[in-house]
C-alpha cells in the first residue's frame, strides 16, 4: 500500500508539533487504519528523538576571553567603504584568528606561570588593532637577517602604545630569539603566530625569549604606556652560541 | 526563542556598551558554536567560524534592523558563515567517512554516544543546506516560521527540506546500522 503524501506531511507536522486540530483529527483517523502509516510515523519519532538528543558541546574555555576582547571599546565601528572587505579578506583575518589562538598559548603559559596574568590581562581590544596593523600601522624600522643559519626580517610597528614586533623568518635548525627592551616600564602584552604554529615564547621582566625552527611567521606585542622612546635588542642563539644581533628602535631613535 | 531584551542589548553594544555585549556572548556562544560545530563536524572549524560571526556582528551593529529578531540575525550568519566554511575548504563532498570528535569517556552511555556519533557522521552526509534546517529544528527548536526567518526561504520549503533530510538521515542511518 503506498501513503498519500499528504499523511507524510501530516505526521511530521504532528512531530514538530506544528498540527492544527482538523490535521490533527485526520491524521489520528488515518493512523487507526494503517499499520504502515504507524510505522512510518513511529521510524520518523525515534529519528527525531535522537536528533533532539544530540549533546551539546561545550566551546573551549577561553573562547569567551578571546570573542569578548573583540568587543569595540568605546564607540560601534562605522566602516568606510571598502574596509569590511579588508578585514574579511583572507590575511587580517587570518591574523586575528592566528592573534586568537596567541592569545590560547599566552593563557596556557600563564597557566604554566611562564607569564604573569597582568599581563594578558591587558590584552583587551588588540584584535582591532592587529586587523588595523595590517594596513595602517606605521613601521618604525626593519632589519634583515641573513645568517646561514637563519634568515628573514623583522619590523617594528606601533599603533597607540602597542609595539608590535613581526618576525618573518626561517630558520634550518631551532633557533632561540631574545628581544630585550631598554626601558622597564614596558611590558609583555601578548603573542600571536599568522601561517605556522611552533614557535614557543617565555616572557621575564624587560625580555621574552622566543624558539623556533623552520618557516615561521609570528608577532609579539608590548605595551608601551608611556609612549616612551625605546630600544630592542634582538640577539639570535644558536646552541648557546650568539650568531646575530639587530636592533630595532622606536620614537627618538628611530 | 528570541530574548525579549536582545534588541536593548544591541542598542548598547552599539553605543560601545561592552557589559551589554557581554551578557549576549554568554547567551549566544554556546548556540553559535553548536551550530557550527553541527555544520562543520570540528570543534576547530567551529571555534573559528564563531570567531568569524560574532566579529561580523560587531562589524555590522550599526546594520542590524531591530524589526527582525536577534536570534534570526546571529543565526543565519552563523549557518552562511559555516556554508561558507564548507566551500572553502573544500569540505562538501565526501563527508561521510568523518565521524564526530564528541568528548568524554567512550564506556560512558557508549550506546548513546555511538548513537550520537552516527548521527552527527549522518549528518554530514547530507547537504549543507538540508543540515541547516536539520540544526535550526533540533538543536535550537526552532518553528517552521522561525526557520523561514532564519534561512530566508518559504515555510512550504523549511518542510520538504526538513522531510528530505530526514529521510536521507534515515537511510544513512539503517545502512550504518543504528536505526531499524
Amino acid at each position: 500500500m503506498t501513503i498519500d503524501p499528504r499523511y507524510f506531511e501530516l505526521i511530521q507536522a504532528a512531530i514538530d508539533g506544528e498540527i492544527d486540530a482538523a490535521g490533527k483529527a485526520e491524521l489520528e483517523t488515518f493512523l487507526v487504519e494503517s499499520d504502515e502509516g504507524r510505522a512510518v510515523y513511529e521510524d520518523l519519532a525515534t529519528l527525531c528523538q535522537s536528533l533532539d538528543g544530540l549533546p551539546e558541546i561545550d566551546p573551549p574555555p577561553h573562547l569567551r576571553h578571546i570573542l569578548f576582547n573583540m568587543a569595540p571599546a568605546k564607540s560601534a565601528p562605522t566602516p568606510a567603504p571598502g574596509v569590511l572587505q579588508r578585514i574579511f579578506s583572507g590575511p587580517a583575518l587570518g591574523y586575528i584568528g592566528m592573534f586568537a589562538a596567541g592569545v590560547a598559548l599566552t593563557l596556557a603559559l600563564i597557566d604554566s606561570g611562564q607569564i604573569s596574568r597582568d599581563a594578558f590581562d591587558d590584552v583587551t581590544g588588540l584584535v582591532g588593532t592587529i586587523t588595523s596593523s595590517e594596513f595602517v600601522v606605521p613601521e618604525h624600522g626593519t632589519i634583515s637577517v641573513d645568517t646561514s643559519e637563519v634568515a628573514g626580517t623583522v619590523s617594528l610597528r606601533s599603533t597607540g602604545p602597542i609595539l608590535i614586533v613581526d618576525f618573518d623568518l626561517s630558520a634550518k635548525q631551532p633557533v632561540q630569539i631574545r628581544a630585550e627592551y631598554s626601558d622597564k616600564s614596558i611590558w609583555f602584552n601578548g603573542f600571536a603566530q599568522l601561517e605556522s604554529s611552533g614557535t614557543s615564547i617565555a616572557a621575564d621582566s624587560g625580555a621574552v625569549t622566543l624558539e623556533m625552527g623552520g618557516k615561521r611567521r609570528y608577532a609579539v606585542y608590548l605595551n608601551n604606556p608611556g609612549l616612551r622612546p625605546a630600544t630592542i635588542n634582538l640577539q639570535f642563539m644558536v646552541g648557546g652560541e650568539l650568531i646575530h644581533e639587530a636592533k630595532l628602535n622606536y620614537g627618538e631613535s628611530d | 526563542m528570541n530574548k525579549p531584551d536582545d534588541i536593548k542589548l544591541m542598542e548598547r553594544c552599539s553605543k560601545g556598551d561592552r557589559q551589554a555585549f557581554e551578557i549576549l556572548l554568554v547567551r549566544y556562544e554556546k548556540p553559535v558554536f553548536n551550530a557550527a560545530y553541527r555544520m562543520l563536524n570540528s570543534p576547530d572549524d567551529a571555534r573559528d567560524v564563531t570567531q568569524t560571526v560574532f566579529l561580523k556582528v560587531f562589524e555590522h551593529l550599526d546594520q542590524y534592523d531591530p524589526k527582525y529578531r536577534f536570534f534570526s540575525w546571529i543565526y543565519r550568519i552563523t549557518l552562511n558563515e559555516s556554508i561558507n566554511w564548507l566551500k572553502k575548504s573544500s569540505r562538501l563532498d565526501a563527508l561521510d567517512g568523518d565521524t564526530a570528535d564528541t568528548r568524554g569517556s567512550p564506556e560512558q552511555e557508549a550506546s548513546n554516544a555511538q548513537l550520537s556519533e552516527g548521527m552527527q557522521a549522518a549528518l554530514m552526509t547530507i547537504s549543507p543546506e538540508y543540515r541547516a534546517v536539520v540544526v535550526l529544528k533540533h538543536l535550537f527548536g526552532c518553528s517552521y516560521q522561525e526557520i523561514s526567518e532564519v534561512l530566508e526561504i518559504p515555510e512550504k520549503k523549511v518542510k520538504s527540506r526538513l522531510y528530505s533530510a530526514r529521510q536521507l538521515l534515515q537511510e544513512t542511518l539503517i545502512e550504518s546500522g543504528l536505526h531499524r
